[in-house]
């Protein structure tokens, strides 16, 4: 008769607790020594997620694996520098714009600041002195805008590297992906494979519904927003459009900031119009209405179920530890811990209940 | 594990391949499905060596997939009761191809044994490539199910 230790239902959690560490531990120490190139390989296994079903539909048409992922790539490529090439140009012109504004903006700012400060203060509760306030603004406008060159210029190396290695490990994902998953997946033991590949199995099914109905919801967001920004006749539409696409990637918090930041490109324009005030926060509105009522139900529905609190609570965690790029991965990454721990749990669980005999 | 001085060298893994697939082919799973599709299948397959009395799953596991044996011999028991003892070329636990859920008995190996995983990830991958034949395996695993469950509800009636 088989033998299986057996144990107490209250050192689960303790022994769940244990193994999950690990597994964070693991992570963190990946993240740690992939550091230089972990933006690279994000993108890559974003874009293997994407461009999967492509190279499966030209396989299915009977056609070369290799084949099938040169072509699916080729056209990546094709369209991207497409896409770069009639976008870049526009979109470094709207940020010059945009730099040339920034002090119009803080002006503006002043103004509303010194119009309602007396209201402000009353609501808040606070004193609020705006002299001191606008030099600060002010002060970090002119940083922000040094910076933002220096670090334009600073970043064109690594620009360079990462459109160098993004096509080439996208390629290698597509080509060899599965069979080294296989191979480290074998490395498990008899007692943890089919967890390990059930764990693997949900994990990678919410990931791929995640990033593709996130790609595909900013993509709707920013052209809506774009094509909406011109109609009203807002400045600098296909940057604005682009932004708000791109925080559409943070739940909750992300429409909050483009309606700000359409709000103060609006109050920037001269001359002043206050019915743009409205139009620009309507536009953002509407492409926030399609999104919910089109697009989540279509593309997102499935994907990640998580409570609105613990979204918040990751993503400021995720954004105080690893900046930019952890709020963007916040959500993912807390459904993939989810995932794990509930299902090591299970299965701890069920050995402390259950001994074969 | 085997032992690398006692196991057969001379053996090459393109033998274990086409018997793998021999094995697939005879099961009612794999009826209508042309060989050299089983053989790509089993190419992604996952063999796993047991010790003799080692468990395989318990009941209430997480199931992955569906389970052959290669070498050797299975217990299959619920609730104390030996449902089944399988030999090479049965296979098992295919009720997890179709829903990953739990699996319903407990499974050892009763000598040291060599098992393939059919798992639930390669068919998903293996019908977005071949979706007429996946159509075809899938009408395979239910009618396989609804013999199970037919079984099952005339051992009840007996019993």
């Amino acid at each position: 008769m088989p033998t299986t230790a057996y144990i107490s239902s209250s050192s689960a959690y303790i022994q769940t607790f244990k193994i999950f560490a690990g597994i964070v531990a693991v992570c963190l120490a990946s993240v740690y020594l992939l550091s230089s190139i972990l933006i690279p390989i994000i993108i890559s296994f974003t874009l293997y997620a994407l461009f999967e079903p492509a190279t499966l539909y030209l396989v299915r048409h009977k056609l070369n694996h290799s084949l099938s992922i040169l072509i699916v790539l080729l056209l990546m490529l094709f369209f991207g520098f497409i896409a770069v090439g009639f976008a870049l140009p526009q979109l470094f012109d709207q940020v010059s714009l945009l730099q040339a504004k920034l002090p119009q903006i803080i002006l503006q700012l002043e103004r509303l600041l010194t119009d309602y400060s007396g209201e402000l203060s009353s609501l808040i509760g606070v004193d609020l002195d705006v002299s001191e306030v606008i030099i600060s603004l002010l002060s970090q406008s002119s940083s922000f805008g040094q910076s933002l060159l220096l670090s334009l210029s600073d970043k064109v190396l690594g620009f360079t590297m990462t459109s160098l290695l993004v096509p080439f490990l996208t390629y290698y994902l597509l080509k060899d992906f599965k069979s080294v998953r296989n191979s480290m997946m074998n490395w498990l033991p008899n007692s943890s494979f089919e967890l390990g590949w059930l764990i693997y199995h949900r994990v990678s099914r919410q990931l791929q519904l995640y990033t593709r109905g996130v790609m595909i919801q900013s993509g709707v967001m920013a052209l809506v927003c774009m094509i909406g920004f011109s109609l009203i006749g807002m400045d600098i539409p296909i940057l604005l459009g682009s932004i708000t696409g791109i925080l559409n990637l943070v739940p909750y918090v992300g429409p909050v900031i483009s309606i700000i930041l359409s709000l103060l490109v609006a109050s920037a324009m001269t001359p002043f119009d206050p019915s743009l005030l409205y139009l620009g926060v309507l536009v953002i509105i509407a492409a926030q209405a399609v999104d919910n009522l089109v697009v989540i139900p279509a593309v997102i529905a499935n994907a990640v179920n998580l409570h609105p609190v613990m979204v918040i609570l990751g993503i400021i965690i995720f954004g105080s530890v690893f900046g930019t790029l952890g709020v963007i991965l916040a959500i993912p990454a807390i459904a993939t811990a989810k995932i794990i721990y509930l299902n090591i749990y299970a299965d701890i669980l069920n050995a402390s209940q259950k001994s074969p005999g | 594990m085997s032992n690398i001085f006692w196991s057969n060298i001379f053996k090459s893994a393109t033998d274990e391949l086409q018997t793998i697939t021999g094995l697939w082919q005879k099961t009612p799973l794999f009826e209508g499905i042309p060989a050299r599709q089983i053989e790509f299948l089993s190419r992604k397959m996952h063999v796993r060596k047991f010790l003799a009395d080692e468990v395989i799953f318990r009941q209430g596991d997480g199931g992955a997939g569906a389970i052959l044996v290669l070498e050797g011999s299975v217990r299959v028991m619920a609730n104390k009761t030996q449902l089944a003892q399988l030999e090479t070329g049965d296979f098992f636990g295919e009720i997890a191809l179709a829903e990953p859920e739990h699996r319903t008995a407990d499974a050892f190996s009763i000598h040291n044994s060599s098992l393939v995983y059919f798992l639930r990830q390669d068919l998903e991958e293996w019908i977005e490539y071949e979706p007429r034949l996946g159509a075809k395996f899938l009408m395979n695993l239910s009618s396989t199910l609804a013999k199970r469950l037919l079984q099952a509800n005339k051992l009840i009636a007996e019993h």
